[in-house]
Order: C-alpha cells, then structure tokens, then sequence
C-alpha cells in the first residue's frame, strides 16, 4: 500500500458545510499525512502505532491555527462563553428591524411560533427572559413571578427544569414541538410555542400568545406560516425599565 | 494479505451499516439537532462516539465470555432497564458514529479495525434480534415504528392489573402529575438527552383501546456518581407505566423509544394505568403500590414530590459544574448505553462506563460549542462530510442525498487489500466528574456492586432457562395446555393481582372480563 496522505486526494471529496469542521478536519488531515510521510511506515504500521498518534498537542494547535485567524465560535452552553470568552462571540438578542406587522386589533405582532398543544383560550402575560442559569437560580430561590411567560433560546429541558411546571406559558426561540422542551411542556400542561421567530419583543413586555391554533403537524404544517401561532404586544403595558 | 472474513459476512455486515445508517438518519433529522444551554450537549455527543469507538469492541468481546448477545437480548426483554429499545438500538451508531469521525479527519480507513468493527457490529445485531424477537424485526423501523416487544403473558399482566381512570380522578390526576414530573428528572439525571425514557408497544387493547408502556430508567442512585446523595430518596431505579388509551392511535413508536399519537397523546384520553419496577435482579416485573387504586394515587403523589426535590437538588449540583463535568456527564450517559448488558451478565465495573479513556480525551481541545454542533449536524443530518460522499449518481434512501451516513467496509480487503485489524486493548482513562461513592438501588433493596454483580451472576430467571426460552408466542399458539406453557404464564403472572395462577388459556376478551 503506499503511504498517501489519506483523503486528500479520494474521489467524490467536497468541503464540509461549516467553517469549524472544515478547519479542523482539514488541518487534522494534514498533520496526519506529514506524520505519516515523516515516519516512512505504511499505512497499516503507522496507524497502530503508539509513537505516531496525534496528541492533545496537536488538537490544542488546530484550535489556536483556527483562532489566530481571527474566528471566533458561535456559543451554545452559557458555560462555554463564561469560562472561555476570549473563544466565542457574544450571543445576539432579539432582533427589533422596526418591520413588526400589527394585528386585526391593532398589536404588533413581535413574533410566531409552532403551538405545542391546543388550550382553550389565548394567554396573556409578561415575557420574561429566562436564558441564564442565574435567572433560574434568582426565580427557583425568590419564585417565579406571576403570569410570567417565559422567553427561552434553549430546545432543551434542562435549563429551566426546577421552574418549568411554574411558567404560564413558554416561548422557545429554537428546536420543534418535539424538542425535550416541547415534550416537557405538553407533560406538565404548560402552554409553549417552540421554534418561535422574534422581532420587537423586549424583556417586561405585556405579550399575548396565540395558545388556541392548532398544534403543528410536522409532517404536514410545519413549515406553513399560516399554521404559525403569533405572538403580540399589548401597547402601552410593559414591566421593562 | 486477504481478510479471514468472508464475502458473506461482509454483505451483512455491510448491509447492517447501511441499515443503521439509514435509520439514525430518519431519527436525527426528525429529532432534529439538540441544544441546550446548560449542557454542551453536541461536543459530549461527539465525545461519546469517540470512547466508544475505543473502548467497545474489548468490552464487549469480554462481557461474551460470561454471557452471550442472544442471552442478554432475551434477559433485557423480560424486564425494563436501560438495556432497552433506544440503548441497544443506539449501541452500533456511536460506535459507527466514532469511527466515521476519525476516517472524516484522515485517522483512520474504512478498512481500518476491520476485527473489531466486524465483531461489534455482529454483536449488536445479535443482541437486538434476540431483544425483538417477539415481534420479529430488528428494530422498530423496520415494523414501521412499531415496537411489540413484550410476549402475550406480559402484556396480559399490565392490561389485566391496570387500574381504570378518568378525567378528575385523583389517580388519574396524580398519574399526569407524576409522569411529567418523572419526565423532567430524567432529562436532567440524563445530562439532557432521552436515553432515560423508552416506550414501547403500542399493544390492542379491546376495539378502540391502545396500550403504551412507558419505562423510565437510571432514576435512583446507582450507575451515575451525580445521582449519589441527591437521589437518595428516589424509591426506585426504573419505572414503567402501562397507559391505556381510549381513541387515540400511537402511529409511531421509534428507534429511540419515542412516540407519536393520532391524536397527539392527550392525558385525558388515559382510561387506565398501572406501575410496575425491574432491573437486572428482578426476574420480570414487580408491581408497586399496586393494591388499589388509592394506594398507588398515595404512591406517585409522593414519589413525584420525591422526584420534584430531587431535580431541584440535582439542577443545583450541575448549575455549579465546570465545563468538564457537564461535557463528561453528558459523553458517559451517551457512551454508556450498553451497561446495563454488564448488569445483567454480573460484571459491571464502573471504571468500565464511568471513564473517558486518553485517546478520547486529548480530542477536547476540538470540542467548542459550534464545533460540535457542526461536526453532529453535518455527520447525522446533512450527511454532508467528505468522507460520507459516494459518486454523483447516489440517492440515499431518505434524504436523497449523494452519500450515507457510515462508510460501508471495502470488499477489497477480501482480495488483496492491507487493513488493520482493531484499536488495541483499553488504555487508562479519567473524569472530572466526583468519584461513586454510594450504593446501587435495585429491586432487591440498595446494594453494594459485588453485592449486586454477585446476584446477578447467580439468577436464573425461568423465562431465559431452557426448555422455556425457546417456547416463544408462536408455539404457545399450538400448544395451549401445555404444562411448560402454563408453568412460564403462571412464573410472569405470579405477582399480578387478578392473574396469579390463571396460566396460559385467557384471551383479551377473559382479561376484560376480569377487570369489569
């Protein structure tokens, strides 16, 4: 066999998608193929051998190469921005583009979603920002406000477990009707809106959620924006400050 | 030098590889991506792969010399643990899912580890042809996500004990209240993935009737260090709940052990429930609380304030962990999904589970948040890495796409290719995560590990002993008063409430009869 430098040279190759996998596995590739150039083994010698393995060197270099670009990575977890800023961005809010529509009563409409589960009648209540474990600590030790519908950006059912079965209703800016989330939500009878579109919607602001459409059918409505639920702000009433 | 392998067993090992691959796709896309923004749940899944990768194929060729794939399969479907549906359906994806990583950054060829891949890949289908044996397929997609798992004498049992509810009720009331908060506990025990939570069925229940048992496992303090303490209170490690249904249909019951109704799963339309516990001690199942229908409403209402102090105690420990510890948590519960298969042979070593080895730890550098998002995007959903393309002309089976999920094994390793044959033994590993220092809760009370792997080892449960392992539905039906017939009824029926010693001869329509 010879000792060519793997994948670089298959047929049917195509980039990755996304820039972070396409950096690292390229650069990965290359460190393997000059190793294996180097050591003058073949293929089936130098892969079982201990001496010629990538180490955590090799992988905290593919990183820095990435960083010293000047990239740095989208975050997920709260916990990765806090104990390494210096490698991620700062998460975006709620885009306010001032193009919000308004609805037959004259509301503006600061967002739609997918409704989990029929209730009886629309919600009324204060959006609250819940994305911080500092903001589920504050309402698990001093409870959770009244008529609180919580603003999530989290599919999971993680962030918000001690609290969820106390929100009046859920707002997720993610995932679909069967996120953890949406799962959790349906079980404990909490009206929720998942995969919810924002603009305009501000932390204190009196909302209105359309809780009575029909849930979404994945396989038929989902991506129907006629079957999406709206959310609207009701003027002249908001605990922001 | 050719393979010893043969061209046979490549055609199934490789039409086993397509399979998994097509039907991990059809899950994770409609699962779609998970996120969450306490848990860096995409770098722990990746993590997972990768010790899987390494670790598996030595595990399992040692857990074969105490007990084989077809042994474990017929013990784990006697009883609801986390040897489950989702767990052992999900054993070969990550292993695959580790593999196909490492040939994406050029580590490894598809004919690299061609031993080990062959044997893992032939222990799994092993195992879960005998898990579904009941009904046939090897994985529920393959019935259409249909997953009757259970034999008659099972079902009959759940369908007879099961207690009659309706809106208003206080058991109807406390068992909504109890499932849901049983729910959000295991998502958080379970570091925010589903691998907690199985259902399977659905079972015909009358004319309109539909019954889905729905297990939830690794409750209690046992596999997991972070349950120690907080879940000390947790009465037992699973539960499963039979749920009757009245018009509703469960159209879906997946791979992963999740459902989907017509109309969506209503609690209202619940008409009877039941609970039951098990694990690898428990011989079948053992109702709890089960005596009337006070007692268990007096049961789930305060296990469910149990579990309610449990999650906030556990929210608490991981609102206070490091990076480390949620990205290790989370990679053990993924990683670990064969365990309890160590549970039921008597050997489970939890630095076997609880670790993550060094070759799988030097790739956490890699592993920011986009990284992992990424990376498990375009490996599960988009199947969009280089080394997942085939040529221009191939349509995966659902997406349509122009390559497949995992790289099938080179016939050419049959002629005159070179491969290697497998990752070598199992080096050291680590965690950040607090050491186990507690018992293991099962259902013959909390016990020590060599308590607990010691009884393992020495139960023989009548269902899995010759000659009734092999008396499966189909030679019930030819044989109904048979004595070894009756005798395996009345084993399984031997704790039930209405069907202790009634043996093999009743029909649905006795069982409803019973109940009225």
């Amino acid at each position: 066999m010879s000792s060519d430098a793997h994948a670089l040279t298959e047929k049917w190759a195509k980039k990755a998608m996304t820039p972070t996998v396409e950096a690292f596995h390229s650069r990965i590739r290359a460190r393997v193929a000059e190793r294996l150039a180097a050591s003058g083994k073949s293929w089936e010698e130098a892969v079982a051998d201990p001496d010629l393995e990538l180490t955590v060197d090799d992988f905290t270099a593919v990183e820095q190469e990435f960083l010293d670009t000047g990239y740095r990575f989208e975050m997920s977890a709260q916990i990765s921005l806090e104990e390494a800023p210096e490698k991620y961005r700062a998460p975006s809010g709620i885009q306010d583009t001032g193009t919000a529509q308004t609805d037959e009563d004259g509301n503006r409409i600061v967002g739609t979603g997918a409704n989990v589960f029929r209730v009886p009648a629309d919600v009324v209540g204060t959006a609250r920002l819940v994305s911080t474990v500092d903001v589920v600590l504050d309402m698990l030790t001093n409870g959770v406000p009244d008529d609180t519908i919580a603003i999530i950006d989290d599919s999971g059912g993680t962030l918000t477990a001690p609290i969820l079965q106390s929100f009046t209703g859920v707002v997720c800016m993610g995932g679909t009707v069967r996120s953890h989330l949406g799962i959790l939500t349906r079980e404990y009878g909490v009206p929720c809106l998942m995969d919810a579109r924002l603009d305009g919607l501000h932390d204190g602001d009196r909302i209105k959620v359309e809780y009575t459409k029909p849930p979404v059918d994945v396989y038929a409505t989902e991506n129907d924006p006629s079957a999406r639920a709206r959310i609207v702000k009701l003027e002249g009433t908001s605990d922001a400050e | 030098m050719p393979s010893d392998h043969t061209y046979a067993e490549l055609l199934d090992l490789n039409a086993w590889i397509r399979k998994n691959s097509d039907a991990f796709h059809w899950q994770c896309t409609a699962r779609t991506v998970q996120e969450s923004k306490l848990f860096p749940v995409n770098p722990y899944i990746a993590m997972s792969y990768l010790n899987a990768w390494y670790r598996y194929p030595s595990l399992f060729r040692t857990l074969e010399q105490t007990m084989t794939a077809e042994e474990l399969g017929d013990r784990a479907r006697e009883v609801s643990s986390a040897s489950g549906i989702i767990q052992n359906g999900i054993i070969p994806q990550f292993y695959l899912g580790g593999r196909q990583i490492l040939i994406d950054m050029g580590m490894l060829r598809p004919t690299d580890a061609l031993d080990d891949v062959a044997y893992v890949l032939d222990f799994t289908k092993r195992l879960n042809l005998s898990y579904h044996r009941h009904h046939a397929h090897i994985l529920p997609s393959d019935a259409g996500h249909r997953a009757q798992v259970l034999p008659e004498r099972v079902v009959q049992v759940f369908h007879a004990d099961a207690f009659g509810v309706k809106p208003g009720d206080r058991l109807h009331t406390a068992a909504g209240r109890f499932l849901a908060q049983l729910s959000q506990y295991a998502f958080l025990s379970h570091c925010e993935c589903r691998l907690g939570i199985n259902n399977s069925g659905p079972y015909k229940i009358g004319e309109s009737g539909e019954m889905l048992v729905r297990d939830v496992v690794d409750l209690a303090e046992g596999d997991y260090p972070w349950l120690d303490g907080v879940a000390a209170e947790v009465a037992f490690n699973n539960y499963t709940m039979p749920v009757i249904l009245k018009d509703t249909h469960f159209s879906i019951v997946d791979d992963w052990a999740s459902f989907e109704a017509t109309p969506s799963y209503s609690h209202d339309n619940v008409t009877a429930i039941g609970l039951y516990t098990s694990d690898y001690l428990s011989d079948g199942y053992v109702p709890v609380a089960m005596d009337n229908p006070a007692t268990l409403a007096d049961f789930l209402e305060h296990e469910r304030e149990v579990l309610a102090k449990a999650t906030s105690d556990l929210w608490n420990v991981m609102a206070g962990w490091t990076r480390e510890q949620l990205v290790d948590s989370g990679l053990l519960v993924y990683y670990a999904v064969p365990k309890d298969l160590f549970h039921i042979a008597g050997i489970y070593d939890q630095s076997d589970w609880m670790l993550v080895e060094d070759r799988a730890q030097r790739f956490k550098p890699l592993m920011n948040d986009e990284y992992g998002r990424d990376l498990i995007a375009e490996l599960v959903g988009y199947i969009s890495l280089t080394s997942q393309q085939g040529n221009d002309y191939t349509m995966s089976k659902h997406s349509g796409a122009p390559g497949d999920m995992w790289s099938t094994i080179p016939y050419s390793v049959l002629a005159d290719d070179e491969f290697t044959r497998g990752v070598g033994p199992i080096r050291s590993g680590s965690t950040s995560l607090p050491a186990k220092s507690s018992t293991w809760t099962t259902t013959e009370g909390r016990l020590t590990l060599d308590d607990a792997n010691r009884r393992a080892a020495a139960l023989r449960p009548l269902p899995a002993q010759e000659p009734y392992r092999f008396l499966d539905d189909r030679w019930i039906k030819d044989h109904p008063g048979d004595e070894r017939a009756e005798e395996l009824y009345r084993h399984t029926q031997r704790r039930s409430r209405l069907l202790a010693g009634k043996g093999a001869g009743l029909s649905g329509a006795d069982i409803e009869v019973l109940r009225a």
